[in-house]
């Protein structure tokens, strides 16, 4: 994403996060030393068993937490806070109820001063993208779940991050709606390749979307898996496929044995 | 097939008019009310004087409306209301902006808060004669004082509701602190804002009523506790009727429709 040629990585040194428990009166390591390199455009996964602290790095990455210590530099910039530079998308969509889903992708857009014709044509391109041009004047709460985080997705892209962080986005809805969002996210990462860090539990997900598996356990990385499968990708080729099915194995063996 | 029973067709007819006249639906259900007062005031059971019945009540209106008094007053007193409340939302936003969104504001200014609005609206009155006397002044200070907790309060709770995730979500899509507040906070906190100000106005209406019992020299507080030295209950029944019509409008007219606009709109409030 982003203009130019500049490779715009994500880079973690050493990252580390304690905080003090007040009710347990004593020091609490939620990470101990993660270091770990995304390439622009490439698609990581992080699943880990829960409390291994991937939501905490991901809220890290975002700027919502400080680091207790180590480094995240995107595009060799250290993070110091939240920025538009990073995209996220909440598992609990965090949607702007008064706003409508044309305003909602515009919002990004607005932040940076473009004027309103243009970022409502460049919220309409994006709600185009996934298929959600006619709920562009529809209020959050008038959709489905899986719309909602439809346009969760495209708020985030049309702002044209260089990372897009996403925090476990499709646990919420349903099962059938969540494969099919899993289908058109790699679609629309083959179109417009951002660099995505998806966390999720789900390890038949993290697979299916990612070029690499990422998996923490206690606060560190244990392994950093290469997923080679063929793009496009549909869960109608990949159920069955042997080389999914293993790979899926041997994550679940690893998050497992974390 | 049954019969639909006559009393069934009739309630069907009423559902049916008062779908097309919703103020219909408002004016029905006083019908057995005043019938019943008319009953009991013909009955003569207490003495007229006492206890007119609506017709007198409906002369007493139409004369002082004839001679101006009526619209003067009313005039009176929702202008001191508007006023008020104006003037209550412009102080009582800013400050439960701050206490919500501050943590050290909170800590300092909410038992202060709290402490103040136990002391209400007539508790202030001995001491505000005092000090402003019998005029504006007072009518103006407890009007302010009234609208503005309820206001402050609720905006610092409504501050407070807002989700975390929308505060982040602002910020990593570019937006600075400022921006945060006026694009997120403010309309997140909206509904609870709508609510500080249906009890402000609610309380600031009663206690307005009060001060002009006390302070007044016109308005419809001033009218009824000056029909009391006149001994003209018909007057008295007539100001407590126009209090409950006129409360009825600003629901309906002025507080309804904010609330369909934003909270109900958005999906925050569940009806």
């Amino acid at each position: 994403m982003g203009t130019g040629d500049a490779v715009k990585n994500l880079t973690i040194e050493n990252l580390a996060k304690t905080y003090f428990d007040p009710f347990a009166g004593s020091q609490v390591t939620a990470i101990r030393d993660i270091s770990l390199e995304v390439r622009a455009g490439d698609f990581v996964s992080v699943v880990g068993p829960s409390g291994c602290g991937k939501t905490t790095m991901l809220n890290m990455i975002a700027g919502f937490l400080p680091a207790s210590s180590g480094q995240i530099r995107v595009d060799g910039r250290p993070v110091s806070g939240p920025g538009p530079d990073r995209g996220v998308v909440f598992q609990s969509f965090a949607l702007f109820p008064w706003r409508t889903v044309l305003d909602n992708v515009a919002f990004g857009p607005k932040m940076r001063g473009i004027p309103k014709e243009k970022r409502h044509a460049i919220a309409r391109e994006y709600l185009e993208l996934a298929g959600l041009a006619h709920a562009a004047d529809r209020y959050p709460n008038e959709l489905s779940g899986g719309m909602q985080q439809r346009v969760g997705v495209v708020r985030a892209l049309a702002n044209e991050p260089d990372v897009l962080l996403m925090d476990e986005p499709f646990a919420s809805v349903d099962a059938q709606t969540r494969m099919t969002l899993q289908e058109e996210l790699t679609r629309i990462w083959q179109e417009r390749r951002p660099t995505v860090v998806f966390i999720t539990h789900d390890v038949a997900e993290a697979v299916f979307l990612a070029n690499r598996v990422v998996v923490l356990s206690k606060g560190t990385v244990l392994a950093d898996v290469p997923v080679p499968l063929p793009r496009p990708r549909t869960w109608h080729d990949l159920i069955e496929d042997e080389g999914f099915k293993s790979l899926s194995a041997q994550v679940l063996q690893l998050v497992r044995s974390a | 097939m049954k019969a639909v029973p006559a009393w069934l067709r009739l309630w069907s007819a009423y559902v049916r008019w008062t779908a097309r006249w919703p103020a219909l639906a408002a004016v029905v259900p006083f019908v057995p009310v005043v019938v019943l007062w008319a009953v009991v005031a013909e009955s003569g059971i207490f003495p007229r004087v006492f206890f007119p019945g609506p017709m007198e009540v409906i002369r007493s209106f139409g004369k002082l409306m004839y001679n101006g008094i009526l619209p003067a007053y009313l005039e009176d007193s929702v202008v001191r209301l508007a006023a008020g409340t104006a003037v209550g939302m412009a102080l009582g936003i800013p400050i439960g902006l701050l206490v919500g969104l501050s943590d050290r504001a909170h800590k300092l200014l909410w038992p202060i808060l709290l402490f103040f609005q136990a002391i209400g609206d007539i508790a202030w009155l001995p001491i505000l004669l005092i000090w402003f006397g019998f005029g504006l002044g007072t009518m103006t200070f407890v009007i302010v004082y009234t609208v503005l907790f309820p206001i402050v309060l609720n905006t610092a709770l409504g501050v407070r509701s807002v989700p975390l995730e929308l505060h982040r979500a602002a910020q990593s899509l570019g937006a600075t602190r400022a921006r945060v507040v006026w694009e997120v906070v403010l309309p997140g906190a909206l509904p609870n804002i709508v609510t500080g100000l249906r009890n402000g106005l609610g309380y600031g209406w009663r206690a307005l009523i009060a001060a002009e019992m006390i302070v007044g020299t016109s308005g419809i507080g001033f009218l009824m506790f000056d029909a009391r030295r006149a001994g003209s209950v018909v007057e008295i029944m007539l100001g407590m009727i126009v209090l409950g019509i006129l409360w009825y409008i600003v629901d309906s007219w002025v507080l309804a429709p904010i609330e369909r606009a934003t909270g109900q709109r958005w999906g925050l409030v569940t009806r």
